[in-house]
This record gives C-alpha cells, structure tokens and sequence, in this order.
C-alpha cells in the first residue's frame, strides 16, 4: 500500500497560518520539537502550505546516515532523538520539507539576533510524557540538550502518536488540508483509468 | 455621514448564502480575518465572483476572478473609475438613487474625469479590468464590499470611505441580504468600545456630545453636568502633551508607544507628562515608561459582553479567576471614580451596567436581556424591546439614517501630488485627496503596513505564544523580487529602512507579494517597528493616521549592524525590565 500524505488545496487555502501555529502545539504536547512541520508557502499562481509527502523512494531515508529516517505504518518517520542533525536529509528532499531545528551551535548563536531576547513563557496546559504516562510540558530528555535543545531534522510525522490523525487538518477553518491514504490513491487511478477507457472508447469510430 | 452609521450593514454569514459578487478592498481578508475569508471561499464555491483590489497579493488576490492591482494610495482612483463605467454605460439603479440619495449630479461630474484610460494612467490597471469589474459588480444581483485599513489609513481614509458607499449607493446593493457596505473590524470587541462611546466625540450609541438633545439625555440618566466639547483623537495627544494641554494620561487596551505613528515624537512627549497610568494585561512597552501600572484581567477572566464586526452583541463568562491582584477594567474604572468621590459608580456587575445602557439608549440596545443574549447567540443592534429579533441588515428598503432619511452621495477626488482649486471650486464640500509623502531620489520606495496572520497588533500578547512565535519568529519586509535584483539583495539578509523620521533593521522576505518599488512590513515586533517610520500625518475629518504610505530608503547591511540597532532598540524600549519583572514574578513577588 502507497504512504499516506497530507495535502492542501490551494483554491481553498486563505493563507491563515492556523495549521502551522497547530502543528507547533500538537509536538510540543508530547514533548517533541515545538516546530511548524509545514510551511504556508506564498507564490503567484497560488498559496499552500508545504509538507512531507511521504514519498515511497524517499531520498531523506536513503541519504540519512545514522538511520534515523525509516518507513513505518505507510509513512516515513524521523526519529528526532536518533538524528544527529547532519543535515544531509534537508538538502536531499525534494520538497523542502524537513527543517533543521534546535539550538544553534555557539559558533552561530551570534547570528540569532532575535533569539537573545525572545521571551517565550512556560507553557500552561498539561501534555502527556512522549512515549511514557505521566505529565508533563517538558520536551524529551533526549531532545533536550546542553545549551538547550539539539538540533535535528524536523518534518511532518502525520502526527502518528495521535489516535485522531493529523492535526491541520482538523484546525483548518477552510478544510484546505485533507490525508490521502493510500487507499484512495489506488481509488483515484482505478476512476482515472474508467475515464481513459470511457473517453478513448466513446471516441473510437 | 453619508448611509448614517459606521458598522457593517449586512452580515457575516450573508456572504457564504446571498453575494453573488464579493468586492474586497484594502482588506488582507486571509491572514487577518480568516473567519470572514471561510465565508468568501465559500461563496466562491456556490458560483459567486470575486473582485479584489490590492496592491499586495494577498491570499485573497490571488483567489479573485478580477484582482485590481493598484499602486498604494489609489482606492479613490480606482473607486472613481469603477463608478466611471458605471455611470457611462448606464449601470446604476436610477430609481434606487431617485428616491433613496441625494448628491448624483455632484458625484457624476466628479467621476466624469476618471476614464478607463486616465485610471490606467495612473494606476497601471488595464482598461479591460476596470471596465469587467465594474460589470460584474454592478450587474450583480446581491454584490458585497468588504473593506479595512487598506481603505481608512490614509490622510483621505474618509474620502474613500464615502466613495465605497457611493459605488454600493448608485448600484442599489444595500438594505438586501448580501448586500451591504462591511469594514472589517479587526478586533473582537472594537466595534463595542466604538458602540459604548469609547470615542471622543459620542456617549453610547454614537450620539454627539455637541448636541444638546443628546448631552440632556445622558446628564439626566447620570445626573451629573457633561462637557459639550469632544475630547482629543489619539494622534493628537502628543501635541497636546508637547503644548503643555495635556499633563497626565490614562492608557488602557492600548500600546501606543508601538501602535502610535512616528513613535519617537509619541515617546518624546510621555516623558513630559506629569503622569502616566497604564492598565494592561503585560507590561507593554508603554506600561514600562508608566509612573503607575495597573494590572487588568484578561478576556476569560472577565463577565460582560462583547460586540463583534458585524453588531453582534455576544456574552462572554469568566472561564478562570485573575491572576494575582489584577482586576477587570470596569471595576478598576468604579473604584477610581469612588476614589474622587464620584457618585454613580456603585455597580456590583456587568449586568447592572448593561442594563443601565439598556434604559438610556434603548433604540439600540433595549431589547437585548443578558437573559435573552444567554439564550441565542447573540443579537444585531438596533434590538429596540425584547420582542424585537434585532436588526442583521441595515436600511432595508432604502431607508437610511441619516437626518433627510436619503443616503448623501458625495463628490470626491484625488490626485498623488493635489487636485486643481478650479476643479475643487466645482463641487459643494467635495472630499479631496493626496499622499502626504511620496517617494523622491532619497527616499525611493513606497513603504506600506499592516499585520501578519500570526501576529496580532504590537505582539503584547501573541508574542508570548510559543506556537506563534514559532510561526512568525521575526519581523520580515517583502521585497519584490526585481528590486532585490537591482539592490543586490537576497531573501534573508538584513536591510536597514531610513524614512525621514528613523530607521530600523529588518531581514528581507523577497516575494511577489509586493509590488515593485514598494515594500511592506508590521507593527508587530519591538525589534523593528515599522512605526518608527510612518508619518503622522492625519486625515482631517477622522484623524486617521496615514499608516499606508511612506517613503522609504533601503540599504543592505550586515549582521552586525542589525545587531546594534536591535541592542539600540532593546534600550529603547526598555525589554530587560519586561524580563526583570517577569524573574521576580516568578519567585513569588507580587507588584
Ligand atoms: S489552516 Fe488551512 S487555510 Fe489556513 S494556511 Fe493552513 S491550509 Fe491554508
Ligand atoms: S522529507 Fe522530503 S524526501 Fe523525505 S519523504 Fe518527505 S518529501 Fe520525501
Ligand atoms: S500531519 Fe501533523 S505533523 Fe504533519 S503537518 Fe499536519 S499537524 Fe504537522
């Protein structure tokens, strides 16, 4: 079975960044990287946010040198505390669709300009421990890290430790975003191949 | 002064069920109002056309059948224009304008020279444009205008303001559902502080203090003697407090310091004031200059109401206490007034307040009960009693209310660099506009604001979200791609913006987002406030600041230089207090 994906319809799209700043929270809840895991991209022809797309060769898992990136349950997973934050897997995607994120080493914390001052409270709600039972707002020990926070490739995870699916597309207040399961890849090819025949029949003398 | 009020005449959901044409203007309704935006999209999908009028491509831009690329400043062009073709190939509802509005020969004559070809001139949008947009909207059977501050802020805000309800006026779109003139307000209660008489002018319900009627009605219910003279507008307090008129200044639900144009003077004339008081819910970058800081509660720590865009009165219930000492703003208020031994001031609850308003301006808010508000959700003013099922459109039927009952067509005109006297002569009390300042060899690019989907306003509160920040991090300006061209800069370098009355640093977004020769950033960021740059020139009627346009002076420089002028600000702005207070706070200290 094909990976599944999520997608945006760009004549939905308003440009709203609701899906960017849900996506922020979902992650942060279960202690992984508080980071947006899709991009709301502006062009002329047309505005859409940019995600993973889960690809079946996908060159993130081939190029990743410590294994970090695998298939798993018809998607492809970054495992943040594996990852070594080579980078490598950013450059090989097609999509831009991973982001390095985390601490900047100190060699380039100069060029954070904003970080210095940005001031960002704890966070009120109560979110369960990644991987374990209890609570807490805390991002897991392994991603935590002497200055910080490691740095790591982020990028869409279909938000798999979520019984209720991927969360953009429920906050989308336009319903732009919808998860292709590979089910209904096959479904639309086998309606595609039904319109082929119909037409190239109907059109035979 | 032109239908007789200042709201949105239709309704929000009226857009998604009855417009057959949505004209947006000045309104980066994607990012800003998406809520609205949902209703837009969906009237698309029922087969409804969309016109749209802005110079940055905006979400909304991009989505519209006709997208009226005019430069920064031209609403009234283009407004002009559009009625243009509309008077010219015969599109208006005579009878409509016969028995509903006064003025259409005025308005006639001040179109006549806004051909096709002459807005092209000016504006670069084709005469093909024009002309099928005018089609569309006059040939609508229910067209809409939604419009913001893409239309207001502007030394001739009000002018375009009276132009958008001549084109709805002489095209008959309004008093039907799906019809209507709506400005988008961009705050959830603005329309309620408006409503309430937050303004200098007007007690509650928008009745003048200048007239007598009025100031009897209200020195009766409040058995107290009111001042006939309207208080100042915001942007004339620093003038006020520079002339000595002003010696002390109570701020609330505001952060002018950020908000305020050309802030420096703002920020020259706090420091002579003899007090300043500000009520917040964080310490603002106004709060940290205050002699005295009062702390408010937040929206869900609060009872009352709140009135929405489209008049709307909702009921809004405390979910949480206050935390520490802080206190909502009414009871703050009562207790001040206590305090000085005003009398009058004895609430116990929101409720006796409301009912209070109830009695005193019952035409619009007398049938509106909390016990009825918990019941629905929420009703339109005018809901004069409580059989009444509140009002969704205004001026049904043509009626409007205005003192002739008919609506007031007006002239209006404008041209970049001033209109004729001659041809200002012609017309009885046209509305006239220029831009206050526009680009020269120095200063050569147009700079115009705004605010980002992400954040909201000065960054108060959305700055201190941590999904937010991580959606919206920095401030950002958009540079046209061929001008990053020419100036040899690339996405993500730093440039410093030089207007006339400062400067900040600001990393480069290029898009096509922009116009070429333009440029756009926020109010959002303390880092890089673009009001260290906007001019403070004001409308003369509504003393809206003209916020849209400036011009500007980019130069690329390099990190390091953008990191000084963030430390320059950080002191300026005084953010390690923010930070102090935050600490002790934290270690159980209360202020
Ligand atoms: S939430 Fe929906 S409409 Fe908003 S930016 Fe994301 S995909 Fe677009
Ligand atoms: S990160 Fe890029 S390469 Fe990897 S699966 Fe996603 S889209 Fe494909
Ligand atoms: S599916 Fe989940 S992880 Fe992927 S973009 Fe949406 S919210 Fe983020």
């Amino acid at each position: 079975m094909a990976n599944r994906f999520v997608i945006a319809d760009p004549n939905k799209c308003i440009g709203c960044y609701t899906c960017m700043a849900t996506c922020v929270m979902q992650h942060q809840q279960v202690g992984l990287q508080a980071y947006p895991r899709l991009q709301v991209t502006h062009t002329l022809a047309g505005t859409m946010p940019i995600q993973c797309r889960h690809c079946e060769d996908a060159s993130c898992v081939a190029v990743c040198p410590v294994k970090a990136i695998t298939v798993k349950n018809q998607s492809v997973q970054v495992n943040e505390t594996v990852c070594i934050g080579c980078k490598m897997c950013a450059l090989a995607c097609p999509f831009g669709a991973i982001t390095p994120y985390g601490t900047l080493p100190p060699s380039l914390r100069e060029v954070g300009t904003f970080e210095q001052y940005a001031y960002v409270p704890e966070p009120r709600w109560p979110a369960p421990l990644y991987g374990q039972s209890g609570q807490t707002t805390e991002l897991h020990p392994l991603l935590a890290w002497r200055i910080g926070q490691k740095a790591v490739a982020v990028k869409c995870d279909l938000c798999q430790f979520d019984e209720a699916g991927p969360a953009c597309v429920r906050s989308c207040p336009t319903k732009a975003l919808r998860l292709v399961e590979g089910e209904d890849i096959e479904r639309l090819s086998k309606l595609k191949r039904s319109g082929a025949a119909i037409e190239t029949a109907s059109n035979v003398e | 002064m032109t239908l007789g009020g200042g709201a949105m005449t239709n309704t929000i959901p009226e857009i998604s069920q009855y417009s057959d044409v949505v004209f947006i203007i000045g309104s980066n309704t994607g990012e800003c109002h998406p809520l609205i935006a949902k209703h837009v999209i969906q009237a698309q999908s029922r087969g409804a056309k969309l016109i749209v009028a802005d110079p940055r491509m905006t979400d909304m831009a991009n989505k519209a059948d006709i997208w009226l690329r005019l430069p920064v400043g031209h609403n009234i062009t283009l407004l002009n224009g559009l009625m243009h073709v509309i008077i010219k190939e015969k599109l208006y509802k005579a009878e409509f304008i016969q028995e509903h509005a006064d003025g259409f020969d005025d308005l006639t004559r001040a179109v006549e020279d806004y051909t096709p070809a002459y807005v092209e001139d000016l504006t670069g949008i084709s005469q093909q444009d024009l002309i099928a947009a005018a089609r569309l909207y006059a040939g609508a059977g229910a067209a809409v205008i939604l419009y913001c501050m893409g239309v207001t802020q502007f030394t001739y805000g009000t002018g375009t303001v009276a132009s958008v309800s001549n084109l709805a006026v002489i095209t008959g779109n309004l008093g039907r559902p799906g019809t209507g003139v709506c400005p988008l307000r961009g705050q959830n209660n603005v329309q309620g502080a408006c409503d309430m008489g937050g303004l200098p002018n007007v007690f509650p319900g928008y009745l003048s203090v200048t007239d007598e009627k009025h100031r009897a009605r209200f020195e009766k219910a409040w058995n107290t003697q009111l001042p006939p003279k309207p208080g100042l507008r915001i942007p004339e307090v620093a003038d006020a407090v520079h002339q000595g008129k002003v010696k002390a200044l109570y701020v609330f639900g505001e952060n002018p310091v950020m908000s305020d144009p050309d802030n420096n003077h703002f920020i020259h004339a706090l420091q002579e004031l003899e007090l300043l008081v500000v009520q917040d819910i964080f310490l603002t970058e106004t709060a940290r200059l205050a002699h005295v800081v009062l702390p408010a509660a937040g929206w869900a720590e609060k009872e009352g109401s709140f009135s929405n865009t489209e008049r709307r009165v909702q009921r809004v219930r405390k979910a949480i206490e206050p935390p520490g000492n802080a206190k909502t703003d009414w009871w703050i208020f009562c207790a001040l007034a206590q305090k000085m031994g005003a009398k009058g001031f004895e609430y116990q609850n929101t409720q006796e307040i409301w009912d209070e308003l109830r009695q005193v301006v019952p035409e619009k808010w007398g049938g509106m009960t909390y016990a009825r508000l918990d019941q629905v959700r929420g009703l339109n003013w005018p809901c004069p009693n409580e059989e009444h099922a509140g009002t969704p459109i205004l001026y049904v039927g043509g009626k409007f209310t205005t003192p002739t009952g008919k609506a007031n067509l007006k002239a209006v005109l404008f041209h970049p660099t001033g209109v004729a006297e001659d041809k200002i002569k012609e017309f009885k009390n046209p509305i006239v506009g220029k831009i206050a300042e526009l680009p020269d060899r120095e200063y050569a690019f147009t700079l115009t604001t705004g605010r980002r989907g992400y954040h909201y306003h000065t960054g108060t509160m959305t700055r201190k979200s941590l999904p937010l920040n991580q959606v919206g991090p920095e401030q950002m300006v958009e540079v046209n791609p061929q001008d990053a061209a020419v100036l040899e800069i690339e996405d993500g370098d730093y440039v410093k913006l030089t207007t006339r009355r400062g400067n900040i640093a600001v990393k480069v977004w290029v898009t096509d987002r922009v116009p070429e020769k333009t440029v756009f950033t926020t109010f959002h960021f303390w880092e890089a406030n673009v009001n260290e740059l906007t001019v403070k020139d004001t409308d003369p009627l509504s003393v809206i600041p003209e916020y849209k346009v400036a011009a500007v002076k980019i130069e690329k420089i390099s990190l390091a230089e953008a990191k000084a002028l963030y430390l320059e600000k950080a002191q300026k702005y005084r953010v390690e207090l923010e930070q102090e207070v935050v600490a002790e706070m934290q270690k159980g200290w209360r202020v």
